[in-house]
């Protein structure tokens, strides 16, 4: 335990660390901001850029810039509806709503100081819990992951807006696009009508920033001559109350973040569309409608999306398997430097475990003062005339867009999606399900195909497993369950208002 | 007008025309065919910043994924030969052929350093009823289709490691496709399948810790991260036909490179090859390191795509025949 103590503080002691952690988390959040910059693509910039430095060294700043990356993505998601990031989607639903009505301030705050929590409860599960966890993780068969799927498809109906007819339609439309490319299990080409670029599919980024960014830009173009919001820069810190308030649905959105995290086939992004529907399920009464700058909408997704980060760790760390993206290319590093990310990792250099542990307790700092200063300045962005917003949303996107692959039909794409954002606006269809169907289509039609496979394409097999298993059973009641009470069928206990 | 154009021209072609020799006199691309923090990444950055210290400028390395790398194969092409892009790149191009995926190959290209190969190993969960290559055979022949084995889609490494091994034996497995072998050994852990052909490097760590077990080792020597193991050929000799085989990662630069540029960049990233902490991460990764370039690469390159082409089209997973493209069976 002291042992473990000594490790855990290596970072918080030694001055360097110290800054390198710091310089991280902050260079972090802007680069989550900034819509098609990633953490992916800096950590992996930063494996050789990193080379010559001390393992410690490199380590310190890649997870300062994990944290602050993730974090990062809500910035713009609140002030400009476009997600920095795919796992800030959820935060732009209730959070430029918030920036609309002149509480851009309150809403980053009450983001930061959730992203702080639910960053934290993902730390304690990764360092109280971490071998359980990652054992149970890898018990997900494919029929597992695609009823997780299924579940997230079902959040349509949270999205979908004024008309479910119309969220479906979107949804399907989404599912279309993650359709396009190379299948991946056979290599067939799908939708490509021979065009190479389209081998790997639309790149979901630039649906992205298009269906937010650019369709809220020319949605702006009618309203040119009204006056920005102002602002409320006042009570930027949210009270304690309020914390304590939202503190019961940090928990069980963070317990959320934690496992999606965790999971191999699952990140951040998933976990944060999940966490906003279980808020939409489990908060009856918001004193605002989700969808119109409800605060819980705000606090599902960032206590979420934040607690996913030490998720994703608990694999890596324990298993050296990655829990997505970034730990995937953290592995990578390990190797460089002469380590030997495994299973074996955690006996071979037992310092390496509470090191991390203890790095990410610090980012997450680093986070919460980083984050809560500077908010009066950035809500400035919100004030700023719509001629000279504008175009700068455009050219973000198009910077954005351009750098996720650094490719010009990309660019192509997110103008296309803008131009169909702008008009799915007008005619009252929600962009959310189109993102959904993106997201999850490959994870569906994947693992749906992968678990029939493997019961060598019997039916009976398959549904037999499906009820013989105790975890995909638990998966298919809850489909099952969520599905029929949004039926008549679905006693109503609450008497309509 | 036009005459002092074409004078201002030719003068600009003067000036230049030393300068070129010079190579390299401005900073060079490095086009990555795979995505961030996978092996041909690692590999790409953790060799190239050395050998940016003999070049003597920066080598800016993006990946440029998608199409199983005929996108970044097909970018570096469209360059001009300069030598200021290589391509970063893994084994696929040389079977784009036969796979229908493409009309090129790296006979296309000027291989500066094929720098390593990996090692194929058969795992299997560890609670499948069968501890050696010769009893797994045994039982998936009694149990035809029961044993699923992972795959990552036609071409990739352990489709073509089970055409190999359905030349010398039977064998009637189900082949579960995964998104890579990282994927695809989480699910052998997980008992979402039962077998996996995957390189040394991928699974070493999980065996070193009995998380799985190793099966069959695919090359004709022992290898020192696994002692103990006797090779496939030991038991089944009609292998050596085709082993040594194993995936590969190389920087190339397109045909008609100048010389100068080629002996530069080859001279740099041979020495950086051989620097210690590069060993050592091929080492711990399980990579064997291969370093070669000119003949010796060119014949290393043509071997693999006739054995590898051979394979593929005999398993029935290839489009087109090695025969319509002149490549000669081994």
């Amino acid at each position: 335990m002291e042992q473990a103590f000594a490790y855990f503080t290596i970072a918080w002691l030694d001055p360097s660390l110290l800054l390198l952690v710091a310089a991280g988390t902050f260079a972090g959040i802007y680069i989550g901001a900034i819509p098609g910059l990633s953490v992916t693509m800096a950590v992996s910039i930063l494996i050789s850029f990193t080379f010559s430095w001390e393992v410690n060294d490199a380590l310190c700043l890649m997870v300062g810039i994990f944290m602050g990356g993730v974090y990062g993505g809500s910035r713009t998601a609140i002030l400009l509806n476009i997600p920095g990031a795919p796992s800030a989607i959820a935060t732009a639903l209730d959070g430029y709503p918030l920036a609309q009505k002149g509480e851009a301030g309150q809403a980053i705050g009450i983001a930061t100081v959730m992203s702080v929590i639910g960053g934290f409860l993902g730390i304690l599960v990764l360092a109280i819990a971490a071998p359980v966890v990652s054992d149970f993780a890898l018990t997900f068969q494919p029929r597992d992951y695609m009823l997780l799927g299924v579940l997230g498809i079902l959040l349509v109906g949270s999205l979908s807006g004024e008309s479910l007819a119309k969220g479906v339609m979107a949804g399907a439309l989404g599912m279309l696009i993650g359709a396009v490319g190379l299948d991946p299990l056979t290599a067939q080409e799908r939708f490509t009508f021979g065009i190479v670029e389209l081998w790997n599919g639309i790149s979901f980024i630039a649906v992205m920033i298009g269906l937010f960014g650019v369709s809220e830009a020319l949605a702006q173009l009618h309203h040119l001559d009204k006056a920005a919001v102002r602002q409320q820069v006042s009570k930027i810190v949210p009270s304690f109350s309020a914390i304590r308030k939202y503190l019961p649905l940090s928990l069980q959105t963070s317990g959320i973040g934690v496992i999606i995290g965790a999971l191999p086939g699952t990140g951040g992004d998933i976990a944060a569309l999940m966490a906003y529907d279980h808020a939409k399920r489990v908060v009856k009464d918001p004193e605002v409608p989700f969808g119109q700058g409800a605060k819980e909408g705000l606090v599902a997704p960032e206590t979420a999306n934040n607690a996913a980060v030490g998720g994703a760790f608990i694999p890596m760390l324990t298993l050296g398997i990655p829990g997505d993206a970034v730990t995937a290319i953290m592995i990578g590093a390990l190797y460089i430097h002469g380590l030997n990310p495994g299973p074996m990792l955690m006996i071979d250099r037992p310092e390496m475990f509470w090191f991390m542990v203890g790095n990410l307790t610090l980012a997450n700092v680093f986070l919460l003062i980083f984050g809560l200063t500077g908010i009066r300045l950035f809500t400035k962005i919100v004030e700023c005339p719509r001629g000279v917003l504008i175009p700068l949303i455009l050219l973000l996107s198009v910077v954005g867009a351009y750098a996720v692959n650094n490719s010009v039909s990309d660019v192509y794409w997110m103008l296309g999606f803008g131009v169909l954002g702008y008009f799915m606006k007008i005619y009252g269809y929600q962009v959310g399900p189109v993102i959904l169907g993106v997201i999850l289509s490959r994870l569906i039609d994947e693992n749906w195909r992968r678990a029939i496979i493997s019961e060598r394409e019997s039916l009976p097999d398959f549904f037999l497993n499906l009820i013989a298993s105790p975890l995909s059973a638990v998966l298919l009641l809850a489909v099952v369950l969520i599905f029929v009470s949004q039926t008549p069928l679905w006693p109503r206990r609450r008497s309509p208002r | 007008m036009r005459h002092i154009l074409l004078g201002a021209v030719a003068a600009l072609g003067l000036t230049v025309a030393p300068a070129l020799a010079e190579y390299p006199e401005k900073d060079i691309q490095g086009v990555i065919q795979w995505g961030a923090g996978g092996s041909t990444d690692t590999v790409m950055r953790a060799v190239t910043p050395h050998a940016e210290k003999l070049l003597g400028r920066s080598v800016v390395m993006t990946n440029r994924t998608g199409g199983v790398g005929v996108i970044a194969t097909k970018f570096v092409q469209s360059q001009d030969a300069d030598g200021y892009t290589l391509l970063m790149s893994a084994e696929n191009p040389q079977i784009y052929k036969v796979m229908g995926l493409a009309d090129t190959d790296y006979s296309d290209f000027i291989p500066i350093s094929v720098l390593a190969r990996g090692v194929p190993l058969i795992v299997a969960n560890n609670d499948a009823p069968y501890n050696t290559f010769a009893e797994f055979v045994a039982y998936a022949q009694a149990n035809p289709g029961k044993v699923r084995i992972g795959s990552t889609g036609p071409g990739g490494v352990p489709s073509v490691v089970t055409a190999m091994l359905t030349t010398q034996v039977e064998l009637p497995v189900t082949a579960v496709p995964y998104d890579g072998d990282g994927p695809a050994l989480t699910a052998l852990q997980g008992g979402a399948i039962d077998v996996m052909p995957a390189v040394l490097g991928a699974a070493i760590e999980h065996v070193r810790a009995g998380r799985m077990k190793v099966l069959a080792l695919i090359d004709t020597v022992e290898n020192p991260a696994l002692p103990g193991i006797a090779p496939i050929t030991a038991e089944y000799p009609g292998f050596g036909d085709y082993l040594p085989w194993g995936p590969f990662f190389g920087v190339f630069v397109k045909k008609g490179t100048p010389e100068d540029a080629v002996a530069k960049l080859r001279a740099a990233y041979q020495a950086a090859a051989e620097e210690a902490d590069f060993k050592a991460l091929m080492d711990g990764r399980g990579f064997k390191l291969m370093n070669i370039s000119g003949a010796e690469a060119e014949a290393f390159l043509a071997k693999w795509q006739s054995v590898t082409s051979w394979l593929v089209f005999d398993a029935g997973i290839a489009k087109h025949s090695p025969e319509d493209f002149g490549i000669p069976r081994p």
